[in-house]
């Protein structure tokens, strides 16, 4: 039974169309996919739903008749609940506290605490029992925040259930977890709307996929009638003809034996719980991946690894020559460059332009003369940018304008400048739409290729770990428990042996 | 393999924690000083000295739980002091001496100036989005300006029964009864309880704990559907009132309003609160921190006099005292950041 | 304006519009103090006599120039980021002029001791808010507050019981107080400063670095830069400055006296806000800065003309300074 239609949505922001022509239909008790680049305006339409923004046209059919709502919490009255990628959540409050933030029930003039956390254990025993209440969110893990999010909008006993990507943060078990709740949640007849870069995620959970491309939906799917061809798909959100399965292995070309760099990482204090020791050598010119479960030390070891993660002892020696990385500076100079994980808070300077991005790495060198060369770095910059192919109308715009793709381009350009031996890369894809992320590794292959730089890959998706590296480290609390080789990286092995069933 | 490291010792870790947390360190760091404080003034535990300690004490304790308050909420006040100063005026420009009903005319609109110099400040930082220090430092200067109109120099007129709210004796019209009751119970110290009370109240409801969800991350609070604006607002409205009430007991000290009494003030009710171990940053601290941050500095300026510091030296100190008192707890926050 | 996240974390957004807001943040706002403090000066020059006239318009520059000054060392620490700011400005200019008037003792010849003094000071002061702040993380309105208290009472100390002795040299009066013709010779200390500061601000890394740290401190430690260092080097800068600013406003008082810098304080931030520095750092032009300056200056002048006397004047500048932050505030706020 449809519980919610939006028809021909349109919705514009200043001069820019997010959406063109929004189609969506879910039915009461299914779970629907959500599918497109970044850009594509699946975000949107979510949001518009939710009630987060107004559409300029087309309606918007909600168990049978046309809404309007003015703002998520008209929409949230009404049965429709958005699960935010940690948004919405209050640091300093505990989980209970904010699963019922913003909906607290009174008993009297006071707040009815008893009942909120009656409530919050109830939901959670579903979701993730092994959660104490009582814990302030600040002190989560990015999946326990998640898990919170989810708990909070299922609080309502919401009819139409929008989560948007909730499974970035998570790792397997968590997300079969999830998985397991939303099939529940179905059964109860729940409508449920999924999002996620991840196709095999959709594909599993979903019953049917809705497509968007520049704006408008291009394609429904229901796996129910149709086989799940995700070649098919895949075409339908880059908007490319299907081609043959690029999953093949990189070739073997251009990785030399030599050993170009060995590294000893080992924490030194003795409460340290993400990074416990590991050690490992990289050959010119080789992908070294990184896996495992979220959040087992894989984004500290390449912190530690940059020299910026205090507490461990980073000892590497780089092309016969030996160091201690202890700070930032140390590893720069030597060429060991970070492409830190969460490119806003950490790789860029959002208001500065993509020009004051790019060059900023090189200001903080002690030889670096006073007065800066900009005609020279102007040219410079330009260079990288049609080397990156990012799309930005000039280096002087901010490089909050840019996508997500753009951005991380921009993060990964500032270092290119720089003679690179070994270059580190944390997660560096992730929220990247397709094309920009084939861009990316296309160009991360080169470098390693072609100019015989060592890389060291940590991707949250296995299938980027299958399809770029040479051998794989797998990491589960705070150490390397297995190394894979060539012939071993597939999904299934990775999985398998990050929760140590191999 | 794993390596299990053995357990620290009990009591030294135990007490680790507890001493650096930034609340237990101000409350042993008051405990500290009250000690001192009651070594070195002789007459310390008279009920008479302990009633005019609460009265010196009163008015920065007031401010300060006020300007926590604001200051959980994401927002500063630096208008406090000029808002004391105002309120002082309102009221002794109101109040005809020797016609009491306008004691009560100056409580009713003194409250309603108070309560609305707190929306001011509250549609500054709450819907107009100005950096709470910037805006109230606008405002205190119209806060001012209003005070120097109705007050060109200090006086005004004050009724009789408002001697109340300083020293219940000295009221000619009381029972004595009342009377004997204000000999024990400073109103100084009511006045406080007050303001406890009123907090208590309000920190047990839905506002109460928004307070708190805005000034620990204020797009999160928007989004959960929280209305942020009309929050800051209420703590701003918060704040005012207990500034109103420090300004009854300066009024019933003083039987005259001063345009520009208060402004030491205002830096002062915010170093009490970072003292008491409240973060200026926001969602996090009990406000009641606040006024142990304010009794130590209470207590901090009676050891200066006590000690005999000369006039000269005694803001010397006190700024170097101040600095320690928030430098410990912070040096003790550095090394736990080494987790 | 929570939501406004949400839309940048997904959405391509015009770069047209974002490049315009960026613009109009930086730009805007000099052009709206410009504006308004033209608008101030005519309005001025209409309602009362001789506002306008050109020893007038010099009047408010020189007076301005000093708040411009202190903004300086406001900017410099707001632009570091991490709530930087600087309350101790005002009591180590006063301390310097104190200790270095009767050095002086009205001549010339002791003029480079004084200087020297002046430095250390302003050294030492910047320095333990540098230390304070940066490396034991204290809040620094609090530190500089404290700080500010600390040097207020060495000067009572200092100053216990006896008058304050000790004039200026005439170099440091020539400079700060008179005029050639009617050009205030400040402005002759002022403007080279201002371009001196906007090169370094723009030009060089030294000012990049600085907006960076201001903008992330974490994308910028991850680039190699020693965080705390240069919000340290902020505060001692600060401090330097602020002491030599001193031996100007001795200068121009012909005198030392207990209350000699901290009226400017205040006036220091809000110029540095009202001129469209962001108080969370990243940017900014020191520009702006000056013409907030004088935009206040104008605006008191203004108001003092009226001859509403205090109660009147304060009361029109807090009103006025509160709109004009509401329309900033409104310009930011925009969906």
């Amino acid at each position: 039974m449809v519980v919610l239609e939006a028809k021909n949505i349109k919705k514009h922001f200043g001069g820019v169309v997010a959406l063109s022509d929004g189609n969506l239909r879910c039915q009461r008790g299914r779970i629907t996919g959500l599918l497109g680049a970044n850009g594509s305006g699946k975000s949107t339409m979510s949001k518009i739903i939710a009630g987060v923004y107004r559409p300029d046209g087309g309606e918007v059919w909600y168990k049978g008749r046309v809404v309007h709502y003015r703002n998520p919490s008209e929409a949230r009255k009404d049965g429709i609940a958005l699960v935010f990628q940690n948004l919405s959540l209050v640091p300093d409050l505990t989980v209970w506290q904010n699963v019922v933030l913003g909906v607290e029930k009174n008993r009297g003039i006071f707040l009815d605490d008893r009942e909120a956390k009656d409530l919050t254990r109830r939901i959670l025993q579903d979701l993730s029992p092994d959660l104490d209440i009582y814990r302030k969110v600040y002190e989560l893990s990015p999946g326990e925040m998640q898990i919170v999010e989810i708990a909070k909008a299922i609080s309502e006993e919401p009819e139409l259930l929008i989560l948007d990507e909730p499974t970035a943060a998570l790792e397997q078990a968590q997300v079969r977890n999830l998985f397991r709740y939303m099939r529940t949640l179905a059964g109860k007849g729940v409508a449920i709307i999924f999002t996620s870069h991840r196709l095999w995620e959709v594909m599993e959970i979903c019953s049917d996929v809705t497509i968007f491309r520049n704006g408008a939906t291009v394609a429904c799917i229901d796996f129910d009638k149709e086989e799940k061809d995700p070649e098919k798909i895949v075409s339908h959100i880059t908007g490319e003809p299907q081609r043959a399965s690029s999953l093949e292995y990189m070739s073997e070309e251009g990785v030399y034996d030599e050993v170009l760099f060995r590294a000893e990482v080992k924490s030194m204090r003795s409460g340290e719980r993400k990074l416990k020791e590991a050690s490992f050598e990289l050959r010119r010119g080789e992908i070294l991946g990184i896996g495992g479960l979220a959040g087992q030390g894989q984004n500290e070891l390449l912190y530690a690894l940059a020299g910026s993660y205090p507490g461990v002892r980073c000892e590497v020696e780089l092309e016969g020559r030996r160091m201690r990385l202890q700070r930032p500076q140390d590893a720069i100079q030597h060429g060991i460059l970070l492409v830190p994980g969460d490119r806003q808070q950490e790789g860029l300077f959002l208001e500065h332009s993509v020009y004051n991005n790019m060059i900023f790495p090189k200001l903080g060198f002690p030889k670096h003369p006073l007065v800066i060369p900009e005609r020279h770095y102007k040219d410079e910059c330009e260079s990288i940018v049609k080397l990156l192919s990012i799309k930005t109308p000039s280096v002087d715009v901010p490089v909050s304008a840019l996508s997500g793709g753009n951005q991380q381009k921009v993060v990964v350009g500032k270092w290119l400048s720089f003679d690179v031996k070994v270059l580190l890369l944390a997660d560096p894809a992730k929220g990247v739409d397709i094309g920009a992320k084939r861009d990316l590794y296309e160009y991360i292959v080169h470098l390693a290729r072609k100019r015989g730089v060592g890389v060291v890959l940590y991707a949250s998706d296995n299938e980027e770990l299958v399809q770029y590296t040479d051998r794989l480290l797998v990491m589960y609390e705070g150490q390397i428990v297995a190394t894979l080789n060539k012939g071993e990286i597939s999904d299934d092995t990775i999985t398998a042996v990050s929760m140590r069933v191999r | 393999m794993e390596v299990v490291k053995r357990e620290k010792i009990f009591p030294v870790a135990f007490l680790r924690n507890v001493f650096l947390q930034p609340e237990t360190s101000s409350l042993f760091m008051l405990f500290v000083l009250f000690a001192i404080t009651a070594v070195l003034q002789k007459n310390f535990f008279e009920v008479k000295s302990i009633a005019r300690n609460i009265n010196s004490f009163a008015p920065l304790v007031l401010l300060a739980m006020g300007q926590a308050i604001v200051i959980i909420s994401g927002g500063l006040d630096l208008s406090s002091g000029t808002a004391l100063s105002l309120f002082t005026c309102v009221l002794t420009t109101v109040m005809k001496k020797g016609d009491p009903i306008t004691g009560v005319y100056a409580l009713v609109v003194t409250f309603l100036v108070a309560v609305g110099t707190g929306v001011v400040n509250g549609v500054g930082i709450g819907y107009l989005r100005i950096p709470p220090v910037i805006v109230t430092f606008a405002t205190s200067y119209a806060w001012l300006g209003i005070a120097l109109f109705l007050r060109p120099t200090p006086g005004g007129e004050s009724v009789d029964w408002f001697k109340v709210f300083y020293n219940a004796r000295a009221v000619e019209g009381f029972p004595d009864s009342v009377k004997l009751v204000g000999s024990y119970i400073p109103p100084a110290l009511v006045l406080v309880l007050l303001g406890c009370l009123l907090w208590y109240v309000v920190s047990r409801t839905r506002t109460g704990r928004y307070i708190y969800a805005v000034g620990s991350n204020i797009e999160s609070a928007y989004v959960s559907g929280i209305d942020t604006g009309k929050t800051q607002m209420f703590a701003c409205i918060l704040n005012a009132i207990f500034i109103f009430l420090a300004a009854l007991f300066f009024v019933g000290q003083n039987q005259s309003g001063d345009a520009r009494m208060g402004g030491p003030l205002t830096l002062k009710s915010i170093a009490a609160v970072v003292v008491g171990g409240i973060a200026l940053t926001g969602g996090r601290g009990s406000v009641y921190l606040a006024l142990v941050g304010a009794l130590i500095l209470g207590f901090v300026s009676k050891i200066i006099f006590f000690a005999n510091i000369p006039n000269a030296y005694q803001t010397l100190t006190s700024g170097i005292i101040v600095i320690a008192a928030i430098a410990g707890p912070a040096y003790a926050a550095l090394k736990r950041e080494w987790r | 304006m929570g939501v406004e996240t949400l839309v940048k974390e997904h959405e391509t957004i015009s770069y047209g519009q974002t490049l315009w807001r960026k613009l109009f943040a930086q730009y805007g706002k000099i052009v709206t103090v410009l504006l308004l403090t033209v608008i101030l000066f005519v309005f001025g020059g209409v309602m009362v006599p001789g506002f306008l006239s050109l020893e007038q318009i010099f009047l408010t520059l020189k007076l301005s120039a000093f708040v411009a000054l202190f903004g300086l060392c406001q900017m410099i620490v707001i632009a570091a980021g991490g709530s930087g700011l600087d309350l101790s400005v005002g009591y180590t200019a006063t301390l310097t002029a104190v200790l270095t008037a009767s050095v002086m003792n009205g001549q010339n010849e002791r003029l480079w001791m004084a200087f020297l003094i002046a430095l250390v000071l302003g050294v030492l002061v910047g320095l333990t808010n540098g230390v304070l702040t940066s490396y034991l993380k204290l809040p620094p309105l609090v530190v500089t507050l404290a700080m500010a208290d600390i040097l207020q009472g060495i000067v009572n100390a200092y100053v216990a019981g006896k008058a304050i002795t000790g004039r200026p040299s005439p170099f440091l009066v020539v400079l700060a107080a008179k005029l050639t013709g009617r050009f205030p010779n400040i402005l002759f200390v002022l403007i080279p400063v201002a371009l001196f500061a906007t090169f370094v601000f723009e030009k060089t890394k030294w000012g990049q670095v600085l907006f960076g740290v201001g903008a992330n401190e974490r994308t910028a430690y991850l680039c190699g830069v020693k965080v705390k260092r240069v919000r340290f080097l902020t505060f001692t800068l600060s401090g330097v400055f602020s002491s030599l600013i001193g031996l100007l406003l001795l200068g121009n008082m012909g005198i030392a006296f207990k209350d000699m810098g901290s009226n400017y304080v205040m006036p220091s931030i809000a110029a540095v806000v009202v001129g469209g520095v962001p108080l969370a750092g990243g940017g900014g032009s020191y520009f702006g800065v000056i013409l907030g300056s004088i935009f206040l200056q104008t605006l008191t002048n203004l108001l003092t003309a009226f001859g509403l006397g205090d109660a009147g004047k304060w009361l029109g500048f807090g009103i006025i300074l509160f709109a004009m932050l509401s329309v900033y505030a409104s310009n930011r706020r925009s969906r």
